[in-house]
């Protein structure tokens, strides 16, 4: 530890601290543009000066690091002109159009300006001209007069994202941050540019011209569009949300978005959202609706029994909203089927469940089945920090049905077949420990073959599981029995923490499993056989969609059949919605106060930003109105709280189960080509007018050498046979795909992709008619 | 992409220990002959080093001798540095202007020639002194500007 | 004038730039010396002793640098500054079209001394034929079995690679010269780590420039002695000064350090032309301040010009007679300056920008009673807040020159033209 004095308070910062972040540490606000933590010093804008005593020169605060016994002030008379110096020469050549600016009052360059004194207009000489709202794609513009050449965004999407889809061009004065050759910037993580922005430069083009800051306000949120939980800035005007940001947590995370969380919150006015209500497939006032429900309810009740009534939470609801919704089944109704959509069977129990800090603090990080890049896409930008860090290596492994590296992030994943998952990882730990009762038991069932494998290859996983320190595996939750792995996993590392980050859906589900329901599979599948054999009289879904998200399409058809009401509340008209007795709008995020948890079992607060829009009403409008119908009191308790006094933002956490569950044995008939299921972000249900040139490509994809076998060559229509049912699909050629493999988003707007099943499929090319 | 690049990029990888090192050699010698540096060019360099695009053209943006427009047969690079002003470069330079028709910048329309400025060659000695395709001429009072015009150049 | 040369060897020598003419004439003689008397740290301690101080501007001792490097088993680079740029420099230029085989046994020798088994050349994008000759003379010199591996039965091996640059003065900046070496835009690097420590790719480098290696077989042949028995305590041996401007014999001159500015111009440089009288001198290239007339007798020692007023820097003596405008001259520098600024940092990129305006303003008699305020608050505003030292250079003369000829920037004000009628081309802008 270093000690020093800054402004006459002395502080004590880990040797190698810059001063910059050391002031920051102290309350004191050293202006920066081009310095970022992440990114790391680079000493370009000069804004930072500060005075080190016995230094001849002044400083920059963001490269200077920190000596013991240093003596710092960070204002006076040199300071303050040094800084009024570089504010002025960047003002120069800066375009005095503030007033059309849409980062008017959210921009450093303003703030400062104001802070040291308006410069005295002695720059006489024409400024440079530039190029003004150029595009870096359709969703970002940049306005290179504005542009104080901080290299932020170019540094960002190189060293950071990996992706380095910017460039600075030319040299000197003539310097411009630019795409190259005009081509659009096609990164899912190129939106963070805006937000790093110190200037009005970088531009959301949905946002350009939309508000000035003094009619907008800003609410912290959160993304719900995927289970990481980014933590967002919502500005709402008129009524609408017109803008996401990210927002920085100190300490926790830099305020990263991808495209899909910062563009993506349109869905709230899309056209297909619902803000009526429908009756027996007809558009119908939401108060006759309402009653109507209701009084399907009392009959139900009071002729069948309130067991005959089921409740399937799902979407974007809050945990407050879960909990009404769960006290209104139980208490009010007396039903006993309370139960989360899920899209994939896997199960993590809570006591497993890891945080992003363990990810940061992991020596070895085993991705199984999932591909953050896709699914939970800050993830892979944490993956990629965690990576370069070079201080503290990590091991980056991959156990899943294709190749999980990518440039970006290369793991070492063992490819396996569909289904062998759970065996590759058994079989890894009985290289690793052989005769360990757990794993003696794990296996017992014959599991733990490593089909295709090679000795070394699981010896290495094995290592990787056994022999790290702090291990964190991340898990898609496609192939259940990998939940077993994970527990005995658990027992024999014994005292060195194993922590799982679980990357399905929905988002919230962890805040629906507090709030009472339960989000095992096997409960959701009881509801649904219950149904389909003629238990359930009525089905009340809760934002879930269930024909598009539960894997087995079938079983929900079925029971779609066989219940005598279906009712449903979302944002969207659920699949199959013309058999639905009512559907109900209900209110989104960004629209109702509350919480969500996120992948980290991390409680996070959302303030709303807009009121529902229509008739859309919050979850407790409905369940007042139906408990009044049924003439039971129900009183919404808004007091009730999430939170945990122990656990702070964390759930409660709970122990590892004890017993092991012995793995099958894989079925080893792998066929020609396999199936793959995986969640995509950008295909989860929610539709995005904003987005929609990014979602329009085919999201399945076909490997190279299947493509050219079948004679497709960048995207192509093919047939796919699988559990005795038949369909179309477009692909697209992925380069990354392991041949042999066929990947399918799970629970996507675009395919059925729960008419099929995981495992050996047949494909066929469908000769196109017509060029398309 | 003309088919002996490959081979170029193999050898500029050949010629330094490390491969980064190669892309600048190879930008002289794809630009020696082919006159500049088109954008298409500048993706296929990327290519051929396995470097992003955006990387290739950043660098080459960076350093004045790369042409990214195309320029004449004989390009004409007077010397503007003090010592050279002190020598009469601007008249040089003016001179030039006159009989080319064009200005410091521009290419003859027939593309013969391309006039631009350098800073100080390090040449000072010969001042007012130039370069054709980068070969030292100088002294050149401006009066005897022709002589630019006229000689034989190597390229 | 006669004089023995132990730089400029080819004025006395026809052809020393072929292997043979070299070898003929003693070349390669020290590098065997240097192999089979000395230990590398011995060769260290001879640089250290003889007091040489680099030529490329900065003047920091040689064998210092040299010790600087870390004993840590990594391996370790030599790399040879030929980027000159700086306006009024041309003497590494004469070396490697003229004499390429002096600085190819330096490197030996010097790389042998650091245990650099690798050795570039970093030549400026328009010394084309400075390159060839290079290329030409390195590929000599591993045919006579001088590079390659086991260098004269030594053990010792060594490459060296000759890179050349693509246009772009910064890259004479040590560090930005690295990142251009390796394939890089020419932004200079944060320091420290200093290339010492962390240099090319990642490595111990001694990045030096040419005439400092160049000074290196002389020293191995004729001891530390004989260097420091020439100019003073601080500033010992030999030094290229190149004299440019209105002089009769403009060239590259080899003098003893600590010779009077007075016979360099005089007596070297045969006076100035045609009876000028002389208005300032520009002592060590464009980024150094001027001195006046009356301090022509200065000693050409680091200390001494610096206690003038100005410094030694590269070595570039820039001639300036009175027929020239101070604020044309002033414009002409600060303009270079805005070329060759990589833009990296805001007062560097800004700044020069902002001051080659107001001084072709002021120049073409547009300028206003406040530009001269402007201009030195400018500067003061340049001064020690940029990345590297070329935002400092590019302010160098033009304060001098302000503090010295303050009456005729004023006069173009006053008289909104130059006093001096200088001319000016190109006023399309105003
Ligand atoms: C803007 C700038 C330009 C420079 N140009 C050169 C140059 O052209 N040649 C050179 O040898 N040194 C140049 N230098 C100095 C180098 O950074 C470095 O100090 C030198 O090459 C070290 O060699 P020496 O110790 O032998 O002098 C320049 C420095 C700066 C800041
Ligand atoms: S665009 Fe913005 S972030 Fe990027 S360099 Fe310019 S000012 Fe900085
Ligand atoms: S020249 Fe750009 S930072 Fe120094």
């Amino acid at each position: 530890m270093i000690r020093l004095t800054i402004d006459g308070q002395e502080i004590e910062v880990r040797e190698g601290t810059m001063i910059a972040d050391a002031a920051a540490r102290l309350g004191i606000d050293i202006p920066v543009y081009c310095y970022h933590e992440a990114l790391g010093p680079l000493g370009a804008c000069r804004m930072c000066l500060v005075q080190v005593e016995k230094m001849p020169k002044l400083a920059t605060a963001c490269t200077t690091a920190v000596a013991e016994g240093m003596v710092v002030h960070t204002s006076g008379p040199q300071v303050d002109k040094g800084r009024k110096g570089v504010l002025e020469f960047l003002l120069i050549n800066h375009p005095l159009d503030c007033p059309v600016c849409d980062k008017g009052g959210e921009c450093f360059l303003q703030d400062y300006t104001f802070r040291y004194g308006p410069p005295q207009g002695r720059f006489q000489e024409p400024k440079i001209q530039k190029v003004k709202d150029g595009p870096i794609n359709d969703l970002i513009l940049i306005d290179q007069e504005r542009c104080v050449l901080c290299q932020r965004c170019v540094r960002f999407m190189d060293e950071y994202v990996g992706e380095p889809q910017l460039l600075l061009e030319g040299r000197g004065v003539e310097t411009v941050v630019t795409t190259v050759e005009g081509k659009p910037a096609t990164s899912q993580f190129a939106g963070n540019v805006i937000d790093l922005c110190p200037v009005g430069a970088l531009l959301a083009a949905p946002y350009h011209h939309k508000a000035r800051p003094w009619n907008i306000e800003r609410q912290e949120s959160v993304c719900t569009l995927c289970p990481v939980g980014c933590t967002t800035l919502t500005t709402g005007r008129d009524g609408q949300i017109v803008r996401v940001e990210g927002r920085p947590v100190v300490d926790r995370n830099w305020g990263w978005l991808c495209d899909r969380g910062r563009f993506g919150f349109d869905f709230a006015v899309h056209p297909r959202r619902i803000t009526t209500s429908w009756l027996n497939g007809r558009e119908e006032a939401a108060a006759r609706t309402t009653r109507e429900i209701g009084q399907w309810l009392r009959q139900v009740i009071e002729n069948e029994g309130p067991d005959r009534v089921a409740f399937v939470i799902g979407g974007l609801h809050t945990t407050e909203e879960a909990h009404q919704l769960y006290r209104f089944a139980t208490e009010v109704v007396g039903s006993t089927g309370v139960v989360v959509s899920r899209d994939v069977p896997g199960y993590l129990p809570r006591g497993l469940n890891g945080t992003f800090e363990d990810l940061a603090a992991a020596d070895a990080v085993i991705l199984v089945g999932t591909d953050p890049y896709e699914s939970v896409p800050v993830l892979h930008l944490r993956l990629r920090e965690r990576l370069k860090n070079r201080r503290q290596p990590v091991q980056l492994m991959g156990v899943a049905p294709r190749e999980l590296g990518r440039p970006t992030l290369p793991v070492d994943t063992l490819v396996t077949h569909v289904g062998h998952e759970a065996d590759v990882l058994a079989a890894a730990l009985k290289r690793g420990a052989p005769q360990h009762p757990v794993v003696e038991t794990l296996v017992s069932k014959g599991a733990g073959i490593g089909q295709g494998l090679s000795e070394a290859d699981l010896a290495r996983l094995g290592d990787a599981l056994l022999q790290s320190e702090r291990l964190v595996l991340v898990w898609d939750g496609v192939e259940p029995e990998v939940e077993a792995a994970f527990i005995a996993l658990a027992q024999v590392r014994e005292g060195k923490r194993t922590r799982v980050l679980p990357t399905f859906g929905p988002s919230n589900w962890r805040g629906f499993e507090r709030a009472g329901f339960s989000a095992q599979y096997a409960a959701l599948t009881q509801v649904l056989e219950a149904a389909r054999d003629g238990e359930v009289r009525m089905l009340v879904l809760w934002g879930a969609d269930l024909l598009r998200e539960y894997p087995d399409r079938r079983l929900v058809e079925d029971a779609y059949q066989k219940v005598q009401w279906l009712v449903a509340e979302g944002l969207f008209l659920p699949t199959g919605h013309e058999a639905f007795s009512a559907v109900v709008p209900g209110a989104g995020p960004g629209e109702v106060y509350g919480t969500y948890v996120n992948m980290e079992g991390r409680l996070e607060l959302a303030t709303p930003s807009v009121n529902p829009p229509g008739q859309a009403r919050p979850t407790k409008s409905y369940l007042t109105a139906w408990a009044h119908a049924l003439g039971r009191p129900f009183v919404v308790d808004d007091e009730w709280d999430p939170y945990d006094d122990a656990s702070a933002d964390l759930l409660p956490d709970e122990p590892v189960p004890t017993t092991i569950t012995p793995i099958a044995a894989p079925v080893s008939n792998p066929g020609e080509v396999e199936l793959v299921l995986s969640a995509m972000v950008w295909d989860n249900g929610i539709p995005s007018q904003i987005l929609r040139s990014r979602m329009a490509s085919p999201l399945a994809r076909v490997s190279v050498a299947d493509a050219e076998r079948w004679g497709i060559r960048e995207e192509g229509l093919v047939r796919v046979e699988s559990r005795g049912e038949t369909i179309e699909l477009s692909v697209k050629v992925d380069e990354r795909l392991t041949p042999g493999r066929l990947l399918v988003p799970l629970g996507g707007s675009t395919i059925p992709a729960n008419r099929l099943q995981a495992g050996p499929v047949k494909v066929q090319r469908v000769e196109e008619v017509q060029a398309r | 992409m003309k088919p002996e690049w490959r081979g170029w990029a193999e050898e500029a990888k050949k010629q330094f220990p490390r491969a980064n090192s190669a892309l600048l050699p190879l930008l002289h010698r794809i630009q020696r002959s082919e006159g500049w540096l088109s954008p298409e060019t500048l993706a296929d360099v990327a290519e051929l080093l396995e470097l992003s695009p955006q990387y290739v053209d950043s660098v080459a943006s960076f350093y004045s001798l790369y042409f990214k427009q195309p320029v004449g047969k004989r390009v004409i690079h007077v010397c503007v540095g003090l010592s050279c002003m002190l020598a009469g470069s601007d008249d040089l330079m003016h001179a030039l202007e006159e009989k080319l028709k064009i200005s410091q910048g521009q290419t003859t329309p027939d593309g013969e020639y391309t006039l631009l400025e350098a800073e100080c060659l390090a040449a000072c000695d010969l001042a007012p002194v130039a370069q054709v395709n980068l070969r030292y001429r100088g002294p050149i009072p401006p009066s005897e500007a022709d002589r630019l015009l006229s000689e034989e150049v190597s390229s | 004038m006669s004089q023995t040369y132990y730089l400029l060897r080819h004025r006395e020598v026809p052809n020393i730039g072929q292997i043979a003419v070299y070898r003929a004439h003693g070349g390669y003689e020290a590098l065997r010396q240097a192999l089979k008397q000395y230990q590398p740290d011995e060769l260290v301690d001879l640089v250290k002793r003889s007091g040489l101080r680099g030529r490329g501007g900065a003047g920091f001792p040689t064998g210092v640098k040299w010790g600087f490097l870390p004993k840590d088993g990594r391996p370790r680079y030599l790399v040879v500054n030929s980027d000159e740029a700086e306006p009024g420099t041309f003497k590494d230029r004469e070396l490697i079209e003229n004499n390429p085989h002096q600085l190819i046994e330096g490197m030996i020798i010097s790389s042998y001394a650091i245990k650099a088994n690798e050795a570039y050349i970093y030549c400026r994008g328009e010394f084309l034929r400075g390159y060839e000759e290079l290329s030409r003379a390195v590929q000599e010199a591993y045919e006579a079995g001088f590079l390659g591996d086991n260098i004269l039965g030594s053990g010792f091996s060594l490459n060296i690679f000759v890179y050349r640059g693509a246009g772009a003065y910064i890259c004479g900046e040590e560090s930005a010269l690295l990142e251009s070496l390796e394939g890089r835009r020419g932004n200079p690097r944060l320091k420290p780590p200093f290339p010492a420590v962390a240099g090319l790719y990642g490595m111990p480098t001694i990045v030096n420039n040419v005439e400092t290696i160049a000074n290196v077989p002389p020293i191995v042949t004729y001891g530390a002695e004989w260097y420091t028995s020439m100019g003073t305590e601080k500033s010992p041996g030999l030094k290229i000064m190149s004299v440019s401007g209105p002089v009769n014999r403009p060239g590259n001159y080899e003098i003893p350090l600590a010779t009077p500015l007075r016979r360099l111009i005089e007596e070297y440089a045969g006076g100035l032309k045609d009876g000028r009288q002389l208005k300032c001198i520009i002592p060590g290239g464009s980024s150094v301040p001027l001195l006046t007339p009356d301090k022509l007798d200065t000693p050409l020692d680091y200390e001494s010009i610096l206690q003038a007023g100005s410094m030694l820097g590269s070595g570039g003596c820039i001639v300036i007679d009175d027929s020239v405008c101070i604020v044309k001259a002033s414009h002409r520098l600060v303009k270079f300056y805005r070329e060759e600024s990589c833009g990296k940092c805001t007062p560097c990129r800004e700044g020069t920008y902002w001051m080659a305006d107001v001084l072709e303003r002021l120049e073409m008699g547009l300028g206003d009673e406040r530009d001269l305020a402007t201009l030195t608050d400018v500067a003061d505003n340049i001064n020690g807040k940029c990345f590297c030292p070329l935002g400092d250079a590019s302010i160098g003369f033009l304060v001098s020159a302000i503090n010295h000829f303050r009456d005729e920037f004023e006069a173009h004000v006053r008289e909104g033209r130059c006093p001096l009628g200088a001319k000016v081309y190109d006023t399309a802008n105003y």
